[in-house]
């Protein structure tokens, strides 16, 4: 606006355009206070935004270090016993019972073979997380795949006394993945309802198909898994409490914890329900190939 | 009478040769697969030291029973060798011991690193009870 043109004689014309210079002092300042008002607002945002970010990466930070510690004991601690084996044996502490030297070695060579599992297990865990790596995609027939490998398992279940019932039907979808990856879910799952069966108890592998999905249900009569429990299953290492300790001494690799990322891969889902000392159910879907593609 | 140690370990081949090492040098042993186990043995009878590991995967590990030992009058001053799988760093160890604690303030009173060296072990042992009889 032009400033008023006052005569050199005329207070009042002055006051006026002092008035006028205050109204827009006043109203620049008042946006001026806006402004400041938006960017501390924004900054604010800025702030909470930063804040809850460094949370997630101190959260991630202190689950790397976990893992990396509880990797570094999953793979130290059968060393040293296979160490100490080794030592009793050349310090001559068994030199006069060589049943006994034969039986430690046998139980190192047990333990060497479970940690290159576990290390085999650690590499294809870390391939799927960071999703490097390629994975060769097949079509799969789950009816041709799934029976020869519960056959394989059938010796182990009779061993433990354990009966496996299976029922595929002729029309099982088949499905995208990779064969490899699968049998190795396909066998855990089943593996474990054995393992955690009672003597005597049957364990059903059932297959079908349901909306565009591959379903597979195994179901154990076994120990279960407590309740409070089951949200930790695919934590890596973790093992439940009632599965202690005769089901320890077997090596086990990164169980459930691979399981789920192989199925995660593939566009999957894995459920598990389960009653203490009742049984446990683990259903698998994978999405189903289409009539019209096979 | 021989001098009685406990171990406590969840990994059985690491306890046979530790019973094989102790034995052949002359210490009677006991051992113990959890925590729950080990206390309880500790109460039966007094041992002259436990060799505790420090990471059972049991409910019970072996924090616990060396928290458990040391609040007890009557245990307290049983001595204690901590073992550890990975390095003695206070990090790591924080995960057990809770974010508050540190590994300087464990109620123990000696750690060694898994692999284990039979002298290294004997030699501590000796150092705070003495030879096996």
């Amino acid at each position: 606006m032009k400033p008023k043109k006052c005569n050199i004689n005329d207070p009042e014309c002055h006051l006026d355009r002092i008035r006028d210079w205050h109204g827009d002092l006043e109203a620049n300042i008042t946006t001026l206070i806006e402004n400041l008002k938006d960017i501390k607002k924004h900054s604010e945002e800025a702030k909470g935004a930063c804040s809850k970010h460094y949370a997630k990466t101190v959260e991630l930070t202190k689950a790397k270090t976990r893992f990396t510690y509880e990797v570094s004991h999953e793979l130290k601690a059968p060393l040293a016993s296979v160490y100490n084996i080794i030592n009793v044996i050349l310090d001559g502490y068994l030199d006069k019972d060589f049943k006994k030297q034969k039986e430690l070695l046998n139980r190192a060579k047990v333990r060497i073979n479970d940690l290159t599992k576990l290390l085999n297990d650690l590499l294809m865990f870390s391939r799927l997380e960071e999703g490097t790596g390629k994975i060769e995609i097949e079509k799969i027939n789950t009816r041709e795949l799934l029976p020869p490998l519960i056959e394989e398992m059938d010796s182990f279940a009779k061993e433990n006394n354990i009966k496996i019932k299976w029922d595929f039907p002729n029309n099982l979808p088949h499905i995208y993945g990779n064969t490899e990856l699968l049998n190795r879910v396909f066998v855990n799952i089943i593996h474990n309802a054995i393992k955690y069966s009672n003597q005597g108890n049957l364990v059903k592998v059932m297959g079908k198909g349901k909306n565009h999905l591959f379903l597979l249900e195994v179901k154990d009569e076994g120990i279960g898994i407590k309740k409070e429990e089951l949200p930790k299953i695919y934590n890596i290492f973790f093992r439940g409490e009632n599965a202690r300790p005769e089901h320890k001494k077997e090596g086990m690799g990164l169980g459930l914890s691979l399981v789920k990322r192989i199925i995660d891969t593939h566009g999957g889902s894995i459920k598990v329900k389960s009653n203490l000392n009742k049984g446990t159910t683990v259903t698998l879907s994978f999405p189903a190939i289409q009539k019209k593609e096979k | 009478m021989l001098k009685e140690i406990l171990i406590v370990d969840d990994d059985p081949d690491f306890v046979e040769t530790m019973e094989i090492i102790l034995q052949g040098n002359g210490y009677e042993t006991r051992t113990a697969r959890n925590g729950e186990e080990a206390f309880k043995k500790v109460r039966e009878k007094i041992p002259d030291i436990i060799l505790l590991d420090i990471m059972m995967k049991t409910k019970t590990d072996g924090i616990w029973v060396s928290e458990k030992i040391r609040s007890d009058d009557k245990l307290k001053k049983i001595p204690i060798i901590m073992i550890t799988a990975v390095n003695q760093d206070s990090e790591m160890a924080k995960f057990h011991l809770g974010q508050e604690k540190d590994m300087e303030y464990m109620p123990v009173n000696a750690f060694m690193e898994k692999p284990i060296e039979a002298k290294d072990l004997l030699k501590e042992i000796k150092k705070l009870i003495g030879g096996p009889k």
